[in-house]
């Protein structure tokens, strides 16, 4: 009889531990949510409320005004575009050459491969911030505009991850295919973009999604690239200098919508491939 | 036989260079030569965007930058409730060839002390960052660990939990900066000032962000909400390397579960709890979104300060400065990791 209580004991622990979890994971954006559905007058009601009321009646009452305002606000709609072309040519760029790093690494032998492999891991221990200044500097000078500039510097985080976890991919492929392969007569590069590549699909779509994620929030590069090019910036340079349409003072309330219009596709990605995002996640820290 | 796999290898080599040709290209021209040329003009006055010529001054800009002095004040006076009144930092601190400027006083063994430098928003900064790196790492791998044991058992529910727990990682930290902003309101407007009311930590009225004592947990908070995910992420995927059965030849064995933990999760999953602070410490002595955006000029991280050096005040040379004293920090946290953990163990 007191084993059974001690056990139901530690389960009522274990779910309040449970739902503690996932109201702390998941407050600040429901808070965001909420706050994204008040009108102005509503924000500045004291205490705040946890679901937008009527100051006078108390009844609930959601306004939809900060998100049209949001999709009417051209910086932000302008942000929106730029970080889908960034993230979007990072991702492309980074897998193309990534895969190709990453098979020579994986398959081929050759000498200095140890130290390539050690050099590209070093890179990513890299501070962005040791490399603005010299970046800077070089974009000045060549006269490259903001876009470009981003998806160039933006490899400094995506491309060695990226060949880094695509390489043990490579790795663990049986060599038998490409000794097939090559008993067929397919030359090494023959064999590795019609047989090995097709199935580094599901590594490509882990490493992908990662480095889409990164591109689309990066900050200090975006901060530091477009601060004379505005027309450029990215989502999150808009989001830091947001100046509203309706508010007149710090527009949190058109703030908390574009957050939650940047913030749902992430989500929607997250939901869709949750185990793919975790695999690449854990696979630099467990197989490295 | 042997001329054909001769060649065969060297075609491989040949092969192998021209895979990896445009990686290298890339790092190099986006990594190691911009890291030459701070280097380079770390070493110079370079002013950003400016006609003036640009010229060698040696070790200027770090002398500049970390410049301390710890000096001991003479009493001059005593006021009437018997307080010692100190000479005035200022009148005895040195100014050439840079003014020294009072960062603290404090008292050892009855003697006064002023600490100075002749530029003490960096050496803030340096700390700031430090305490920061350090409090919200070890939060986070508390707090990681904590999550990754609930989420290695099996409950119903464990999808929906798994997909919030990813919610904080995604969010951009420039989109969650703002919403923490908001939630640390200095007045009821803010989430955190209506809960403090509720259990009477404060009036309702706290500035979090502006009170110089509350800055910097705040932005622990931030760190540690958004980063503890992909902390449990690592541990969780070292948790589950560990055979299930030690731990029910372990119970039989009359060990409990406090012992089981210590003596045989800690060790197993060392390897992996290494790599994980590795990286998140490296993360955050880097931080930058969350200082730049919540604080701007108010506070300054290493990273932000910086920045604010090449941006607001034009000056290249001694951003630089500032930039290959992160990197050589950030070097330093490499090397006693790994001489902690005994080395990187080989694939």
């Amino acid at each position: 009889m007191n084993k059974k209580a001690s056990k139901i004991f530690s389960k009522i622990i274990f779910w309040i531990l449970v739902v503690y979890l996932f109201i702390y994971f998941v407050f600040p954006f429901y808070w965001t949510i909420n706050t994204s559905l008040k009108t102005e007058n509503q924000l500045l009601m004291t205490p705040a409320t946890f679901i937008p009321v009527d100051h006078l009646t108390g009844e609930a009452v959601f306004s939809l005004q900060n998100y049209k305002a949001v999709f009417t606000n051209p910086t932000f709609i302008n942000g929106l575009k730029n970080s889908l072309i960034v993230a979007l040519s990072v991702t492309i760029l980074c897998l193309i050459i990534g895969s190709f790093a990453a098979f020579a690494l994986g398959k081929l032998r050759f000498k200095g491969k140890r130290f390539s492999l050690y050099l590209i891991l070093s890179m990513t221990m890299f501070p962005q911030i040791s490399v603005l200044t010299g970046l800077y500097a070089v974009i000045n000078k060549f006269h490259i505009s903001a876009i470009p500039a981003m998806i160039f510097s933006y490899f400094l985080f995506t491309l060695p991850f990226t060949i880094w976890v695509m390489t043990s991919f490579f790795k663990g492929l049986p060599n038998s295919l490409m000794q097939a392969a090559n008993v067929d007569g397919a030359t090494a590069f023959q064999s590795f973009y019609m047989i090995l590549l097709p199935l580094t699909a599901p590594a490509m779509v882990t490493t992908g999604l990662l480095a889409f994620i990164a591109a689309w929030n990066e900050y200090l590069f975006a901060l530091t690239f477009t601060s004379i090019e505005e027309s450029a910036r990215t989502v999150p340079v808009a989001m830091a200098l947001f100046t509203g349409t309706i508010a007149k003072q710090e527009p949190f309330g058109e703030i908390m919508a574009a957050a939650v219009v940047v913030t749902i596709p992430l989500l929607i990605l997250i939901y869709i491939f949750q185990k793919k995002l975790i695999e690449g996640l854990t696979a630099g820290a467990v197989k490295g | 036989m042997k001329t054909k796999r001769h060649s065969l290898e060297k075609n491989e080599q040949k092969m192998a260079l021209w895979l990896l040709l445009p990686s290298f290209v890339i790092l190099f021209t986006i990594a190691f030569y911009p890291l030459g040329s701070v280097f380079s003009k770390s070493f110079t006055n370079e002013r950003f965007a400016s006609s003036q010529k640009t010229e060698f001054v040696g070790m200027q800009n770090y002398q500049k930058l970390l410049s301390l002095k710890i000096t001991k004040l003479e009493a001059v006076s005593q006021d009437s409730n018997g307080t010692i009144i100190y000479e005035d930092p200022i009148d005895i601190l040195p100014r050439e060839p840079f003014r020294y400027k009072e960062i603290s006083q404090f008292n050892i063994f009855s003697n006064h002390y002023v600490f100075s430098a002749t530029d003490p928003a960096f050496i803030v900064s340096v700390k700031d960052t430090l305490t920061f790196t350090l409090l919200s790492v070890a939060l986070e791998t508390i707090l990681g660990m904590a999550v990754a044991l609930i989420m290695i058992k099996n409950f119903p529910g464990r999808g929906g939990m798994r997909v919030a727990m990813l919610v904080p990682w995604a969010i951009p930290t420039a989109v969650s900066s703002r919403m923490w902003e908001w939630m640390f309101a200095s007045t009821r407007v803010g989430v955190f000032n209506v809960m403090g009311q509720w259990f009477g930590i404060t009036n309702g009225q706290f500035p979090w962000l502006a009170d110089p004592s509350t800055q910097v947990w705040a932005m622990i908070a931030i760190d540690v909400w958004k980063t503890t995910p992909f902390m449990a992420l690592l541990i969780m995927a070292g948790l589950q390397t560990i055979p299930k059965g030690i731990y029910e030849a372990a119970t039989i064995d009359g060990c409990n579960g406090w012992k089981q933990f210590t003596k045989m999760t800690l060790p197993m999953v060392k390897d992996t709890l290494v790599v994980a602070l590795i990286f998140r410490t490296l993360d955050a002595l880097r931080v930058f979104d969350l200082f730049q955006i919540v604080f701007a000029q108010k506070r300054y991280s290493m990273a932000s300060y910086s920045y604010y050096q090449l941006i607001d005040n034009k000056l290249m040379g001694y951003s630089s400065a500032t930039s290959v004293v992160i990197f050589l920090i950030i070097f330093l946290f490499i090397i006693l990791y790994t001489k902690i953990s005994g080395g990187v163990t080989d694939e």
